[in-house]
């Protein structure tokens, strides 16, 4: 048996130096060693450069999105990025964006948001004021700061400027814009009296902010703009006799009589495009959403010293993975250029000093040069600006009000008792 | 021997929480703890000190939560609580009803399962997608609902019912019963195949006619299958929410409010999480109610 074991001792070192050694002996470590020194090798290095893909996360869909897209295209082949925009409401996003945020995750790069809501998530923005400071005094709008640091820039402008209705309808039944408040009672009693039409006004409704406009408007037409900040401020109550009276005595008797029920604000459009309604009450991106803008025409209510204008704010949060190439896109969009390429789509305003009114499409070419007439063509938005739960809230009311004009003391005791300073 | 019991012993419990281990931690951690901290966080204020009631008290005196003075007679909004209820009052019976009614016209009838995929096609939307369905459904000129309701003279109810407080909450209800009745209908039809074809013939035999036989053989063999129903449509309408968000928001002036909605408004768009989870600790306390009568009821002999 020893025998047998030793033969086998034997044969595996016989077989062990005939096969080469699977791993090298310390000898050969110092040859290669020394055959690395004096022997010069030359290596080709591939050098992959990464294009950073940036989400940017904004509202539009639609017509809205098209004209939004060309910015995005330009912003690729200017920044050497790859762009993909995803639609959300800033509804949904209020819903999605605090879970991601805990979890220091980032649906998006740049995100369109309600700046108050940016405002109150700064924790998770990335302090863009160094890049705002650059092009302030070109804009007409100012972001709100939060200990003098900005966190959300505004882009284009949307203005809110009154009832638009169709040339066309309008010449063919002999109507004209009002220039009193008389002649827009008599206006709206001419339209009720066409044939096949069901209302002389189509109320837009969606979560409720076409309703919320309209009630801005008569606000600010019959209480000035100071008013509309006076609200926003805390510093008037919607119970004041005032504000009551605006509603009691101009809004609520043409409720029933000349507004339609809320009706689904895309829905809307097509309903007063087909002339069962006469006119519409809507922002400016409306010139974008209908078949022939030039057909389009605007007017506000008599009197109005102001008309709401706003923004979209666009945040970077701080879990973005490419914050500098974000920041390079939101320079670009607000620059002259972005701008200028968003203006030529229609369907949204400058919000720079130096764009000229000759880069827009007639319709809203038309619009720039009316607004340009207005004392304040940017009274801030009353719910966007008091945001929270209480802009909800706002909106059904308005709702609720809309169908139940008798509801009135009602609905602006709960705007009251919910607003936010109280 | 005693020794090579208690080995014994231990090698079972060693299999046991080998096998359950990793179920009953994603149990602990994703289920359990954050439904304590919930809870914990309704006893809390925003900076984390301790309330006692109070958001109980707040949540429960907000119009939003109860709205007594409007209480029928009068129109919505009643509250939150007083929808929910009310949702379950009506939406419970008709489901159930429609259900069994259609499981047992169906049974056996020619067509029967395309019929029967056909109703179910409520159940396999998204009711996200439904709520947008009953939205256009009831609206004044979109909906079929509305028009057929004109063509019928009834043009008072062919404006939008969604606009409306009056007709908000039935819309919901009425068009969320389209959605659910597949459920009910399909459990039923399954119920129905279980009862034997002899108590029919015997009782066939005996004289009893199609109605007696309905009410004294197939309604009491489907005991167990309405308890399963009627448990899981109870709690399927305590948290009913995205037909609400998507058709109504709540509204109008909140008459179509609902619990599961108030608590997402409160923590997504007031970001008063503390109330949220008020809110979302009374939801747990009525589903637990629920979910208590459901196991008594089935582990009694009855």
């Amino acid at each position: 048996m020893k025998r047998v074991g030793f033969a086998l001792v034997v044969l595996m070192l016989a077989v062990s130096a005939c096969v080469p050694a699977a791993t090298p002996t310390p000898e050969r470590i110092v040859e290669t060693r020394v055959i690395e020194r004096t022997v010069p090798v030359e290596k080709t290095v591939e050098v992959t450069k990464v294009i950073p893909t940036l989400t940017v996360i904004g509202p539009w869909a639609g017509a809205e999105m098209d004209q939004f897209l060309p910015v995005l295209k330009a912003a690729e082949e200017k920044l050497g990025v790859q762009i993909r925009y995803r639609i959300y409401r800033a509804e949904d996003l209020s819903q999605v964006l605090p879970p991601q945020f805990e979890a220091k995750q980032a649906p998006g790069d740049v995100i369109f948001m309600w700046d108050w809501w940016v405002r109150e998530n700064k924790d998770h923005a990335v302090d863009l004021t160094d890049l705002w400071q650059k092009e302030a005094s070109q804009f007409v709008i100012q972001p709100s700061t939060v200990d003098g640091r900005v966190y959300a820039v505004p882009y284009v402008l949307f203005v809110k400027p009154g009832f638009w209705y169709k040339k066309s309808f309008f010449q063919k039944h002999n109507l004209k814009p009002p220039t009193t408040w008389e002649e827009f009672l008599a206006l709206l009693d001419q339209i009720s009296k066409i044939p096949g039409v069901k209302k002389a006004i189509i109320s837009g409704d969606g979560v409720g902010w076409p309703l919320s406009d309209i009630v801005e408007h008569f606000l600010i037409t019959f209480g000035g703009p100071e008013l509309q900040e006076n609200l926003i401020a805390g510093k008037v109550r919607f119970t004041d006799p005032q504000v009551r009276a605006i509603f009691a005595e101009r809004l609520v008797p043409l409720l029933g009589k000349y507004f339609s029920d809320p009706v689904e604000w895309t829905q809307a459009i097509d309903l007063w495009w087909n002339e069962e309604y006469g006119l519409f009450f809507m922002g400016n991106w409306l010139t974008g959403m209908v078949k022939d803008p030039n057909d389009l025409g605007v007017f506000t209510l008599p009197g109005a010293r102001g008309v709401v204008g706003g923004t979209d704010w666009a945040f970077i949060p701080k879990y973005s993975e490419n914050v500098e190439a974000a920041k390079q896109l939101i320079a670009f969009m607000i620059s002259k250029e972005g701008m200028e390429i968003r203006a030529k789509q229609g369907g949204k305003l400058a919000s720079r000093k130096d764009i000229s009114p000759d880069v827009y499409p007639p319709a809203d070419r038309a619009l720039a040069e009316a607004l340009a007439k207005i004392e304040r063509p940017n009274v801030p938005d009353l719910d966007d600006t008091v945001g929270g739960d209480w802009q909800r809230t706002f909106w059904d009311q308005l709702k609720l009000l809309w169908v139940r004009p008798q509801a009135l003391d009602s609905v602006l005791r709960t705007l009251d008792a919910r607003f936010p300073t109280r | 021997m005693r020794a090579w019991r208690w080995w014994k012993r231990i090698g079972r419990w060693g299999s046991f929480l080998g096998f359950t281990a990793p179920a009953l931690l994603l149990i602990l951690f994703f289920i359990i703890l954050p439904a304590l901290q919930t809870i914990a966080l309704s006893f809390t204020d925003r900076q984390g000190a301790f309330v006692g009631l109070r958001n109980f008290v707040q949540v429960l005196s907000d119009p939003d939560t109860f709205n007594l003075p409007g209480f029928p007679p009068g129109p919505p909004p009643w509250g939150s609580i007083v929808h929910n209820a009310v949702w379950i009052l009506l939406h419970l019976p008709l489901t159930v009803g429609l259900g069994l009614i259609l499981a047992v016209l169906l049974d056996r009838a020619r067509g029967a399962t395309f019929l029967k995929s056909i109703i179910f096609l409520g159940m396999v939307t998204p009711m996200i997608v439904g709520g947008v369905i009953i939205r256009f459904l009831f609206d004044e000129n979109a909906g079929i609902v509305t028009a057929i309701l004109r063509a019928v003279g009834l043009t008072e109810l062919g404006r939008s019912w969604t606009a409306y407080p009056e007709t908000a909450l039935p819309a919901l209800i009425l068009g969320s019963v389209w959605l659910w009745v597949g459920f009910s209908m399909i459990l039923y039809s399954a119920g129905l195949a279980t009862i034997p074809r002899d108590y029919y013939e015997a009782a066939a035999v005996d004289g009893a006619g199609p109605l007696q036989q309905f009410w004294y053989i197939t309604i009491p063999s489907l005991r167990p299958v309405t308890m399963v129903i009627v448990a899981m449509t109870v709690l399927w309408e305590l948290k009913i929410f995205d037909i609400v968000y998507t058709a109504t928001l709540g509204g109008p002036g909140g008459a179509t409010m609902v619990l599961a909605l108030q608590m997402y408004f409160y923590a997504f768009r007031a970001l008063e999480f503390h109330r949220a989870a008020t809110v979302a600790t009374l939801l747990t306390l009525f589903t637990l109610i629920v979910g208590l009568w459901f196991v008594r009821t089935t582990r009694s002999p009855e």
